[in-house]
């Protein structure tokens, strides 16, 4: 017991000295796209946000279309490149790594017309004017009512591509954690009987 | 610890490979049958360590065992650690299928050492066991951190700073390893002082 105090001083250096240090076994990175921006979204298995991770885009060939950082927030977006299938590549130090593959159909790249809106003009504001100097029914041609609906849904559907992006992590499961230990008494009880057999017990 | 697919080079991955592969064989034919159980137990108890993550300031870090793993093991600990490795990497996406080799030394081949450095001293004095049971715990996630940077080496730039790097992020770990084994020893010590190194040739003497 007298020691305790001790050993508390000690953790609390430990902490001091590796604060800002992430440690975890799986780094996974998400995207999804929304109004011509591809966002991306990085984090540790523990559920701590890569901060400065290196994130590499690269096409289908691949060739390394553009490089950047992620922020504090594990966040990291560019524009999308209109080149179909990316391939997004999560380097976090300390040999952690993974990638997230991006489809053309994701990007809304399969039809023929490129993405619709840049980015900027998806504000909420820019909406307004563009229904009100329109005039109303027949005076709206056919490409800006899509025009108008395909921003609206991008805002709308946003939070849920997010989300579905991130879904695609299970972590982990109980299920799992219990199947993983009945392997190893699995096991054990096949090293033993081998064993057993081994010493003379079986015949 | 845990290295992910496609960060490391072939050479190294094809070495941890051999040097894994090596060192299971050398434990398999160390296991006797009434290791088998305690083998099995502590490949459970490594399975799940990996998996309690202590928030310790503003990062999480892990418990990785394998310092308790290789003092009550020996060389026995590669085959324990492998299982519990592929199964983490299998059912957990942690680590990688490639890499399984690699992970496997970096934190068997520690263990091993602690068991021959710290093993003889765990039924010394209890001050003197004491201290050896702490450095067995944190002397092995150490070295596992640099043998970790050594083989990043190849992919991530200079050793120094890699390792360095390693070991600072693991520095909490060690010191909760480093206590965990000294409960561990002391508990077994009360409770089945057999399980600890040199407990049968203490005796013959």
């Amino acid at each position: 017991m007298r020691r305790m105090p001790i050993i508390l001083a000690w953790v609390m250096i430990g902490c001091l000295i590796s604060a800002g240090v992430a440690e975890a076994h799986k780094v996974s990175i998400f995207a999804w796209v929304e109004g011509g921006t591809v966002y991306t979204e990085s984090k540790f298995s523990g559920g701590k946000k890569v901060n400065g991770g290196k994130v590499e885009v690269f096409d289908k060939a691949g060739t390394l279309l553009l490089e950047g950082q992620t922020d504090p927030q594990g966040q990291f977006s560019f524009p999308v490149p209109k080149v179909g299938d990316l391939n997004i590549v999560l380097t976090a130090g300390m040999g952690h790594k993974n990638s997230w593959l991006l489809t053309a159909a994701d990007m809304g790249l399969g039809d023929a017309k490129p993405a619709p809106q840049p980015p900027s003009a998806a504000a909420p504001g820019a909406v307004e004017p563009a229904v009100g100097t329109a005039p109303a029914g027949p005076g709206l041609s056919a490409q800006e009512v899509e025009a108008i609906v395909s921003r609206q849904l991008d805002q709308k559907l946003q939070p849920l591509a997010r989300t579905l992006a991130l879904a695609q992590d299970k972590g982990v499961t109980f299920g799992d954690v219990i199947g993983g230990i009945g392997y190893i008494i699995g096991l054990v009880g096949l090293g033993a009987y081998v064993r057993y057999r081994r010493q003379g017990h079986g015949s | 610890m845990h290295i992910s697919e496609g960060v490391l080079s072939g050479p190294v991955l094809i070495t941890g490979a051999v040097v894994a592969l090596a060192g299971t064989a050398a434990g398999l034919k160390k296991l006797d049958l009434e290791q088998v159980a305690q083998t099995g137990i502590l490949s459970a108890a490594f399975f799940v360590a990996s998996l309690i993550h202590v928030p310790v300031g503003p990062s999480s870090v892990h418990l990785i065992l394998n310092g308790i793993v290789g003092l009550l093991l020996g060389w026995t600990a590669f085959p324990a650690i492998l299982t519990a490795l592929l199964l983490q990497a299998v059912l957990f996406q942690f680590g990688g299928i490639t890499t399984l080799g690699v992970n496997t030394v970096i934190m068997a081949l520690p263990a091993v050492i602690v068991y021959y450095l710290f093993g003889p001293l765990i039924l010394k004095k209890p001050a003197l066991a004491a201290a050896a049971a702490f450095a067995c715990g944190a002397g092995a996630v150490f070295l596992g951190a640099l043998l970790a940077g050594a083989s990043l080496m190849f992919s991530e730039g200079g050793f120094l700073e890699v390792a360095a790097l390693l070991v600072t992020a693991h520095l909490p770990v060690m010191v909760i390893e480093g206590l965990v084994t000294v409960f561990c020893v002391a508990f077994l010590k009360k409770v089945k002082p057999e399980m600890l190194p040199g407990y049968k040739t203490s005796l013959g003497q």
